[in-house]
């Protein structure tokens, strides 16, 4: 803790205004949230308040949907595609960002993070003109990985880039005295380091593509992916059904992070367990 | 290679419809200027032009002005270590969730059948739906700081968690007072770090369409908003021109911006 045990009544004052203005920042990003799980629960088939009790049936209805249903096997597809281009690409452009003495070498990383600040509007319209104007595609699931996949590849190169620059350059080169080939030394010694942030970004990959929206909404043509199905859902209002859907998403996409998280880490210390 | 072809390669096409024109629903390769005449011709979409630069500022503003204090109390007063970690999390977790289920979350609370109104309804203070809430405005800029709060945070934190906090005990040594330590030693050090916090709320913020969609209403239209109905429309080049004018915007400021940015990775913390 640091130090501050000159306490005048003017700091404590500080210290407890900034306190009570987090409370008031947790209960702002957590009210909307609370309440839309609150609702789902929400006898009340206007699915607001009053709050008439308590009733698992908007969940039953969601499960058996055929539409919903649809839409989540889309999702599931699209999803597990993005994922699996997101890695390979993200990973093979990890390197040379991170090895290589390319000239513009910080301009290719900022190009690189660009799809993570443009807003995803601009990516979603271009990409449209792009593959329906000039390679005649028509819009599909595949239109839309290709969307989602420009999109999330960028958070796979930043975590492996991240780890790649983080370990020692001494044991790639320990490897090859031993007289390891490159690709001995890249598959038994470099790709074991940096496994877990591929495994991470590969999850972040995946939890942003189930969530996303707009890209997708531009791309996917007449099929329905989940957050496209709530869309249009929610133009004719809030419904109790779509309060459970969203809550079970909710919950779907915080399990997937917080895997996410903690993977790397408990893969860390089961390795530490194994060899000692 | 792949990446090259499936970003840069989109933008320039962008770029080149901005400057041609459709003609019954077929782009034609005709250059010309029409497209932005014709956008600055029309004042409606000039005043949404504005509307969004306006809206975008606000809403940045408020962002940063919330974040800061939050993020300094977070620094300063909480124990470094497990619990820090844990509450900085926690304000982050909000985005890894479904972007649209936490704009459409709001709903369930400003909307017409939100909780507000039902409350005033159940308590019979209106009989009728207050639409005060909702589809103007102040409901987008609130709903614009909810979304972009964690950016903020994320950004602040990676720069007051490296200040060296010596140097503001050492001004506070020197007689200065809390307000002149933070002012004079602390802003000028993560001077940085607010500018790429103001940069990554406001470029999103900018090409924002769901938010003014769904809680804006007429009254909360922004640019967003535009380009999607000139795409749906198809009338592609025009769409390209309002689109290709956010893109200058965006790029202009990371230009102007791109020795004070700090691209911090989203896994750091």
């Amino acid at each position: 803790m640091r130090e501050f045990e000159v306490v005048s009544p003017r700091a404590r004052l500080a210290r407890v205004l900034l306190g009570s203005w987090a409370i008031v920042i947790y209960v702002f990003l957590f009210t909307p949230i609370a309440v839309l799980v609150l609702f789902s629960f929400n006898a009340n088939k206007y699915g607001t308040f009053p709050f008439t009790g308590w009733t698992g049936h908007w969940y039953a209805q969601v499960f058996s949907d055929y539409q919903i249903k649809d839409a989540l096997y889309t999702t599931l597809r699209i999803s597990a595609e993005v994922t699996v281009v997101a890695t390979i690409v993200g990973t093979a452009a990890a390197f040379p960002l991170v090895r290589s003495r390319l000239p513009f070498r910080s301009g290719v990383r900022v190009g690189m993070t660009l799809p993570i600040m443009i807003p995803g509007l601009l990516i979603g319209v271009s990409l449209l003109v792009l593959l329906t104007s000039v390679f005649h595609l028509q819009l599909s699931e595949q239109t839309a990985v290709i969307g989602q996949a420009v999109y999330t590849t960028p958070f796979v190169v930043l975590l492996v880039a991240a780890r790649l620059q983080g370990f020692d350059p001494a044991l790639e080169r320990a490897a090859s005295d031993l007289g390891a080939n490159r690709w001995r030394s890249m598959r038994y010694v470099v790709l074991p380091l940096i496994m877990p942030a591929i495994f991470a970004g590969a999850l972040f990959a995946f939890t942003l593509s189930l969530d996303e929206f707009i890209i997708t909404l531009f791309l996917i043509g007449a099929h329905n992916t989940l957050p496209i199905y709530i869309y249009t859902q929610v133009k004719f209002g809030i419904t109790p059904e779509v309060n459970a859907l969203a809550s079970l998403l909710l919950a779907g996409s915080l399990c997937l992070i917080a895997l996410a998280f903690t993977l790397p880490i408990a893969v860390r210390r089961m390795r530490r367990v194994v060899r000692a | 290679m792949l990446f090259g072809v499936f970003f840069v390669l989109p933008f320039g096409l962008i770029v080149a419809y901005s400057f041609w024109v459709t003609i019954d629903y077929n782009v034609v390769h005709h250059w010309t200027l029409d497209n932005y005449r014709y956008f600055f011709s029309v004042s409606t979409y000039i005043h949404t032009m504005w509307a969004t630069v306006w809206v975008s500022v606000v809403a940045t503003a408020a962002t940063i002005g919330i974040a800061f204090p939050f993020t300094y109390w977070l620094v300063r007063y909480v124990r470094r270590g497990a619990l820090q970690r844990l509450l900085l999390v926690l304000v982050i977790l909000p985005f890894w969730t479904s972007y649209l289920l936490r704009v459409y979350s709001w709903l369930n609370i400003l909307g017409d059948q939100g909780a507000i109104n039902r409350f005033l309804q159940w308590v019979h203070l209106t009989d009728h739906p207050v639409s005060f809430f909702l589809y103007d405005r102040p409901a987008v800029i609130l709903v614009l700081v909810y979304l972009y709060f964690p950016f903020a945070v994320l950004t602040l934190y990676a720069s007051l968690e490296r200040f060296d906090w010596d140097q503001f005990k050492a001004a506070m040594d020197l007689g200065a007072t809390p307000r002149t330590a933070i002012v004079r030693i602390l802003l000028p050090q993560i001077r940085p770090g607010i500018t790429t916090a103001v940069i990554f709320v406001f470029i999103p913020i900018l090409g924002e369409y769901l938010t003014p969609q769904l809680v804006g209403g007429a009254r909360g239209v922004m640019i967003g908003n535009l380009i999607v109905n000139f795409f749906t429309g198809a009338q592609y080049t025009r769409g390209a021109a309002a689109a290709l004018l956010i893109a200058a915007l965006v790029v202009i400021l990371l230009i102007v911006f791109r020795r004070s940015l700090e691209v911090e990775d989203p896994y750091r913390a």
